[in-house]
């Protein structure tokens, strides 16, 4: 009997420590399953004007901090710096200069906190046919657009994930990487280069980091200023929504990537009024 | 460059492991299937070994892929460091 007794108490510690087992097990699988918590700290790439400028303002709007570094500082970014001193981190650095932007990484975490999001904007832009583009030019668009992002990332993923962090990153990319527009070879391949890199940080993360790509057409205020008025009507009448892309209608998308609780993960969202459907 | 002993490496693997509500077993046989320990993890503990050393640590991803049980991330980052 006494032993009997024993067994079954045996039986029931071992069940109750199977358990206990199981629940802890399900409590860490459920703390990293949680959604990625909104950005607090976030980095943007070629910050001072247009399209990143307007990212910077989005993030302050947010109520989060910025850091953001161009080669030229505009006085744009300087009055929103003034502005806002406790939550922004303004430097002028070239994106391909690793120890510069090593450094600027470093120093922005060291103002603002660990920084848990970025957007990858900064880049230069091509039109010439690819037979017509020197080799020096097309190194040059690749450091700038691919090389120097990667590099980025790098740095920033090496703070963010640190002490179990988490956070996201977006990439700009372009429609162009989708589909065939002359002119664009070596800038078509740099941004395609980082969506195919997009979506394999989104695996190497195991979804500690949210990576996407936003995918803007192209932009009314490009296009203008190598497109006569005639022509530019003739894009404008072939997308579906009658209008060509403004970096405001890029700006609430970014910010559903940073602050939202989306689920997306590995995925380009392409923005372009439907000219590529 | 001064190294960790392979004690206080394994503190840094439980501090980890302790960040995600896991816990580092005593057994240093035990797999890290079982306990959760995935490459990202690795890569965690990599960069805390980086900021005691003061460089970086840089590897292949084949290495990585033979490690499966505690001893074994013990192992290559003792040799890591002594490379």
């Amino acid at each position: 009997m006494s032993d009997a007794v024993t067994e079954n108490q045996q039986t029931e510690n071992q069940q109750a420590a199977t358990e206990q087992a199981i629940s802890d097990q399900a409590a860490a699988t459920n703390a990293a399953a949680a959604p990625v918590p909104a950005c607090q700290v976030v980095l943007i790439s070629g910050g001072s004007r247009g399209l990143g400028l307007a990212l910077v303002r989005m993030v302050l709007d947010a109520g989060a901090k910025v850091a953001t570094f161009a080669r030229t500082i505009t006085p744009e970014l300087e009055q929103l710096a003034a502005q806002f001193p406790d939550r922004t981190y303004v430097a002028s650095v070239d994106i391909t200069d690793v120890d510069a932007v090593n450094g600027f990484v470093k120093d922005a975490a060291a103002k603002l906190g660990r920084i848990d999001g970025m957007i990858n904007n900064a880049a230069v832009g091509q039109d010439s046919m690819h037979m017509q583009t020197s080799p020096a030019d097309i190194a040059r668009i690749i450091e700038t657009n691919l090389t120097a992002p990667l590099v980025l990332t790098r740095a920033v993923l090496r703070n963010m994930i640190r002490r179990n962090g988490r956070g996201r990153i977006v990439m700009i990319t372009t429609v162009g990487a989708q589909r065939g527009y002359a002119g664009l070879t070596t800038y078509a391949a740099t941004k395609g280069g980082l969506d195919a890199a997009m979506r394999t940080l989104a695996r190497e993360m195991h979804g500690r980091v949210l990576v996407n790509s936003i995918a803007p057409g192209f932009f009314a205020s490009e296009m203008s200023s190598v497109l006569g008025s005639e022509q530019l009507g003739a894009i404008t009448r072939r997308t579906p929504s009658g209008r060509l892309v403004e970096p405001e209608n890029i700006v609430p998308i970014a910010r559903l990537l940073m602050f939202e609780d989306t689920n997306l993960n590995g995925q380009v969202i392409t923005v372009d009024g439907g000219s590529s459907i | 460059m001064s190294q960790l002993s392979r004690e206080q490496i394994r503190t840094m693997m439980g501090e980890v492991l302790a960040n995600q509500g896991k816990e580092l077993p005593a057994d240093d046989s035990a797999s890290l299937d079982a306990i959760g320990f995935r490459s990202l993890d690795f890569s965690e503990l990599a960069l805390s070994v980086e900021d005691e050393l003061g460089t970086e640590l840089n590897f292949d991803a084949p290495g990585l892929r033979s490690i499966t049980t505690v001893s074994d991330v013990l192992d290559f980052i003792e040799q890591l460091q002594s490379a």
